[in-house]
């Protein structure tokens, strides 16, 4: 019995415009993400997104496998794409880079984890791929933010012209009431929270409009990790860099 | 989805050109698989050589196959060409360096090097100028603890959907992988098939089911 509900493909709402939404959406299932996951697939996905896509595979079976089989079929569309002009000295210079990666890249150009020094390195450990690599990496040059008591956030650097942060929220603590524009996705990793919507576990996704003023509290069994992207109202156009732009209709 | 999904330079190109030659009556001859099934052995042995003896002519085979599609795909997605060929290099490259976790039992050569490929894009997205965590460090190690293992059924899908892929029909298998490797939204095939949004949600359902219905139940 084919069970619709698990069907990536189908969004049961004109899902044109999340931002446009005025009523907390709450808990968004993969229903509402169908076009995301053959978009993350293709590798038309905003960076940003395809950390939420990434992260909430990594947290749910039914995701993982909804994101392979999308996989899987650009793999096989794959094989019949165009032959493109490939210059003459290419695969030279390819055979080239495999010596050079034989020989052992000089150290110099590889960061050490121990000068990533600093509290909250730690925690960032356990979190799952692609996110983990992310937040070491913006560890760098980022630092753990306090909001309030007990509520931290890490802004990530994931390539996107959308904000992407990383929330701890200890038990029982609550993240400040802050309104934005647009549209904002939040993605619990670890622990739990809960706001006026409901109750939020490990692959969890939030979805807030721009009327959303929403209050997570975490909840008292233990830290809550959230992955957090807002599109702060952004359209996304203009080329920018590798990214192709969003085009709007 | 117009915030989240990009077109692909060339989609609308492409999506028209079908939908033309389907108006012409002419067999839209989309060609659903570019390589046999002798063809996907050939590459896959190539990759087991280059990770079993470390084989440059089994390399330079995977190349010569891949290059140019691989470039043809980062175009598309907007590079321009030397950056596309940049690209394309640390596809091949990571190919190389990875081929000992192929396992051809569990994807194919094309879709293995295809998630690569998508995985090098939003990594040279990510990763603007920051020098590389070395993945040695003992600090890094060990992998993130009390992670689920999720475990999915790659060589199953891998099976059904080519099975499926080959029998579909035309005007499904168009918006399919105008869908799934052209990444538009349901709304930008709509308005660049010139066909209405419902039915065009309907045929890739209808496509969809009949890859979730070959399946068995897996969940």
């Amino acid at each position: 019995m084919l069970d619709d509900n698990l069907d990536p493909t189908i969004s049961p709402k004109e899902s044109d415009s999340f931002k446009e939404r005025a009523t907390p959406m709450g808990k968004a299932t993969i229903n509402d993400f169908g076009e995301v996951y053959s978009s993350y697939a293709a590798g038309c996905l905003d960076p940003a997104f395809c950390l939420l896509v990434e992260t909430q595979a990594a947290l749910r079976p039914e995701v993982a496998r909804a994101v392979a089989r999308a996989e899987t079929i650009a793999g096989v569309f794959f094989e019949s794409e165009e032959r493109a002009a490939v210059s003459a000295g290419a695969m030279d210079a390819a055979l080239a880079m495999i010596d050079a990666f034989e020989a052992g890249e000089p150290p110099s150009t590889r960061m050490q984890a121990a000068t990533l020094a600093g509290e909250g390195l730690d925690e960032l450990l356990d979190l799952p791929e692609p996110l983990r690599e992310t937040a070491l990496s913006s560890f760098q040059t980022n630092k753990w933010q306090g909001l309030t008591q007990g509520i931290r956030r890490l802004k990530l650097d994931a390539g996107s012209d959308a904000e992407v942060e990383l929330y701890r929220i200890e038990p029982g603590c609550t993240v400040p009431k802050h309104s934005h524009k647009g549209s904002e996705f939040t993605l619990v990793v670890s622990g739990g929270f809960s706001d006026e919507s409901g109750s939020f576990g490990p692959g969890d996704l939030s979805l807030k409009g721009p009327n959303d003023t929403h209050q997570p509290t975490g909840d008292l069994d233990g830290v809550c990790y959230a992955l957090a992207v807002r599109d702060g109202g952004l359209k996304f156009t203009g080329v920018m860099g590798l990214i192709q732009r969003l085009v709007g209709q | 989805m117009t915030l989240l999904s990009r077109k692909g330079c060339n989609s609308s190109g492409l999506s028209a050109l079908y939908e033309c030659e389907a108006a012409q009556g002419k067999h839209v001859s989309l060609e659903t698989t570019g390589s046999d099934p002798s063809e996907r052995e050939r590459l896959a042995d190539c990759i087991e050589q280059i990770a079993a003896a470390q084989s440059r002519a089994a390399f330079a085979e995977v190349f010569e196959y891949f290059a140019p599609r691989l470039k043809s795909y980062l175009m598309r997605l907007g590079s321009d060409s030397s950056s596309a060929e940049e690209i394309m290099q640390e596809v091949m490259l990571n190919v190389w360096r990875k081929a000992g976790q192929y396992d051809r039992r569990q994807a194919s050569v094309s879709t293995w090097i295809f998630r690569i490929a998508r995985n090098r894009r939003i990594d040279t997205l990510r990763r603007t100028n920051k020098p590389e965590l070395d993945a040695e460090d003992p600090m890094l190690q060990p992998a993130p603890a009390e992670q689920p293992d999720i475990t999915v059924n790659r060589a199953q899908l891998e099976v059904k959907v080519r099975d499926v892929i080959e029998t579909l029909p035309e005007e499904q298998l168009v918006l399919l992988k105008a869908a799934f490797y052209e990444g538009l939204s349901h709304s930008e095939i709509a308005k660049s098939f010139g066909l209405p949004l419902g039915t065009v949600k309907s045929r890739i359902r209808l496509a969809f089911m009949r890859l979730r219905g070959s399946l068995e139940r897996d969940h």
